[in-house]
């Protein structure tokens, strides 16, 4: 009779259980972020876009910077969760006081005008207890610079776009890079 | 469980530690060396900014581990935070074998002969516990002599004026400097001042069987990927294994010091990298955690001739915590200034260090340390856009054509800048944590604007079409260049240990690390630690044979 070998049991056996079990899985995967939501990821990617905006050089959107923060709140920075949480709920609540709109919808000139008095502390009334929405906005603008400019292993600086930006090379290879003074 | 008794247990493998080792092991006597850290692996973070040993925003390559370590630092207005290794205020120092030696930025300054007698120099000073060492600088010359040689320094004192007098050359030639370091070189002599190339505990040429430097852009913050720059890690700690005589014995946490009825230290308690206790004893025990982690062992040692913590019935221990205010300025060029050869730092002058008119002291002066990216978004004029189009332009325009001349200022000891414990957090171990307050002197900031001016001068000579000052000197002292906390002295009452090192009330009790240290000079303190860390050792060497230190 036809041999039919272990491996070959296995190799088909893998290919149905992808067949069956793959394509559900994939529904879930439209969602690509471990602590935001969809709406709160697209707010924090409208603002970290006007922290570095694309120019003829990449911008904060560009380089994956909400996954360095997205990513780091779910590990390191977990003590941040919070802050995230009712910054954003709170900021969308002073957009919507003033432009009945959400951050990420606004045009470019008002996101920069909410920024700026999110920045100087003009935004008071959206206090919570724990938390402003100026040292909200120190926080994101910190967690960006460090996604743009740091290791693309931490989730942002794509291919390491800022350093090419900066025409620094990348990566050091050990021994490699030398340089002459 | 109870370990084989040894002649010594020297605590932290860092800079202090791992030269008492050394000396201690080639002399015959048989030593345990312990370290909370690792030893150093180069690959597991070689080109992260965000996890450097200068940028702790992720985590610390070269340790502690930021879960693990809390301290708590206290505001001047009484409030108090928990802080990590990666929050700011924490004044991290590297736990690894090697200890900050692994990562540093290796610059090898002897102190000058001033720098041990401040207090005769230039008089008391007013809410400050300004003092003479009870050595001197001729004390300690052999000593930093070994330790250039044994660890490896890379310098020429020739063109320094103001360097304290030497018997032997430094062994390997100087650096060359950088593009930045010859602008900034012939602006000072313009000034009629007196530059030089930093001395550097890393390799100008092959040395010890190691390569010579490759000018690596990411230095200061990293270990070496070629081994060329110099720690106790590749150098006396090896040589102090290969005699038979020492073991180190790494991610062990020390609990406490066990002093017996008699005021005799008998050995530590410790939990090993399993977390399980042990107690090791020993004739002698040193302590090299670092002015922080070496105070907090110290009050955390209670007995009963000791009642608050080993060495402290006088309420010194923990006393006089000083670091580096740094201090300068900043300056822009209309060119690419920087060429960003590692590690950027080349030249230096030290015609502020001393005898600045109405002044207490000073500090260096000289290029920085290369900026990564990260690091240089916060470097802007005043006024300057924090965030959007303008930032980034700047980022991309300026990025090589910043400079930076800057310094450490000799701080002024202040007793209520202080390490204590908490006994309300405790560590992952269950061991109450190490407690910052208080402040610096006010005259450092005083000091800083001084020096501050200074570096602007030097970059407007340059050709600098715009200059801003950095003024640092205020708010609690600490840092990586930590020291003071278990001051040496003659008189009890006023300090901690004698001269050398040896705890007044408890003959088996040593310190080797920079808390031993009366004032931090206007230097970075790494060669000042080592030839610290050969005096003691060998001291306990030329003395052990005889009683032990267990008489009386």
């Amino acid at each position: 009779m036809d041999k039919f070998s272990r491996r070959d049991f296995i190799k088909t056996s893998g290919i149905v259980a992808g067949g069956l079990l793959l394509l559900p899985c994939c529904r879930y995967t439209e969602q690509p972020y471990r602590f935001f939501s969809p709406e709160e990821a697209d707010c924090i990617i409208a603002l970290s876009e006007q922290i570095i905006p694309h120019d003829k050089y990449p911008g904060a959107t560009d380089a994956g910077v909400i996954y360095y923060i997205d990513r780091q709140l779910s590990s390191v920075f977990h003590y941040d969760q919070q802050t995230y949480r009712l910054g954003i709920e709170s900021m969308q609540l002073a957009c919507n006081d003033m432009h009945k709109k959400l951050f990420q919808d606004l045009p470019v000139s008002a996101q920069i005008m909410v920024m700026e008095e999110m920045e100087a502390g003009n935004l008071n009334k959206y206090n919570w207890p724990g938390g402003n929405l100026s040292s909200f906005f120190n926080l994101v603008l910190k967690h960006t610079m460090q996604a743009f400019y740091g290791s693309p292993i931490h989730g942002g600086n794509k291919d390491y776009m800022s350093f090419e930006m900066l025409q620094i090379d990348y990566p050091l290879v050990i021994g490699q890079n030398r340089y002459n003074s | 469980m109870n370990k084989k008794r040894v002649n010594a247990v020297v605590i932290g493998a860092g800079a202090g530690g791992g030269i008492v080792a050394k000396e201690l092991a080639v002399n015959g006597l048989s030593v345990v060396l312990f370290e909370r850290g690792k030893w150093p692996v180069y690959d597991e973070h070689p080109n992260d900014e965000l996890i450097s040993q200068r940028t702790e925003v992720l985590g610390s390559p070269f340790g502690p581990d930021h879960e693990k370590n809390p301290r708590v630092v206290v505001e001047a207005d009484g409030r108090r935070h928990i802080v990590t290794p990666i929050a700011g205020g924490y004044s991290n120092n590297a736990a690894c074998v090697g200890s900050g030696t692994v990562s540093y930025g290796a610059m090898a300054w002897r102190f000058m002969k001033e720098d041990f007698q401040l207090k005769t120099i230039y008089g008391p000073v007013e809410g400050s516990t300004l003092e003479d060492w009870p050595i001197t600088y001729d004390d300690l010359e052999p000593f930093y002599e070994k330790a250039e040689w044994e660890i490896g320094v890379s310098g020429d004192d020739a063109s320094n004026p103001f360097a304290p007098h030497r018997r032997k050359k430094q062994p390997m030639p100087p650096f060359e400097y950088n593009h930045e370091g010859t602008v900034i070189y012939n602006a000072a002599k313009r000034l009629g001042l007196h530059p030089f190339p930093i001395p550097m505990l890393r390799n100008s040429v092959r040395y010890n069987q190691r390569p010579a430097c490759i000018r690596n852009r990411m230095c200061c913050g990293f270990a070496c990927p070629v081994d060329a720059k110099n720690g106790t890690q590749n150098t006396v700690i090896p040589i102090a294994l290969k005699t038979g005589n020492c073991e180190v014995r790494t991610q062990c946490m020390i609990a406490e010091i066990v002093i017996n009825e008699k005021g005799k230290a008998e050995g530590v308690n410790y939990f090993d990298e399993k977390n399980k206790g042990h107690f090791q004893p020993a004739d002698i025990v040193v302590v090299s955690g670092g002015a922080i982690e070496t105070a907090r062992l110290l009050l955390n040692s209670k007995s009963k001739l000791f009642p608050r913590g080993a060495g402290n019935n006088y309420d010194w221990v923990g006393r006089n915590l000083q670091g580096h205010a740094y201090t300068g300025a900043f300056g822009l060029f209309d060119y690419d200034i920087l060429d960003l050869t590692g590690p950027g730092a080349t030249v230096a002058l030290c015609d502020f260090n001393h005898h600045n008119p109405g002044m207490v002291g000073g500090g260096l002066l000289a290029n920085e340390f290369n900026r990564l990216p990260y690091l240089y978004t916060n470097i802007r004029p005043p006024g300057s856009a924090r965030w959007g189009i303008d930032h980034k332009k700047f980022q991309y325009e300026m990025y090589r054509r910043t400079s930076q001349v800057v310094g450490p200022i000799q701080e002024m000891p202040a007793f209520d800048s202080r390490v204590t414990v908490d006994d309300n957090v405790k560590d992952f171990w269950g061991l109450p944590v190490a407690r910052l307050s208080g402040s610096r002197h006010p005259l450092d900031y005083e000091n800083c604007r001084f020096l501050s001016a200074k570096a602007e001068e030097i970059l407007k000579e340059a050709g600098a079409y715009h200059t801003w000052q950095s003024v640092g000197g205020r708010g609690l002292s600490g840092g990586q260049h930590q020291a003071g906390t278990a001051r040496m002295g003659n008189d009890k009452k006023t300090s901690v240990v004698n001269r050398f090192g040896q705890m007044h009330e408890i003959d088996n009790l040593f310190i080797a690390d920079g808390s031993l240290m009366v004032n931090n000079g206007g230097f970075n303190p790494a060669l000042t630690i080592m030839a610290l860390g050969y005096w003691v050792g060998g001291y306990i060497a030329n003395n052990f044979s005889s009683t032990k230190f267990r008489t009386g």
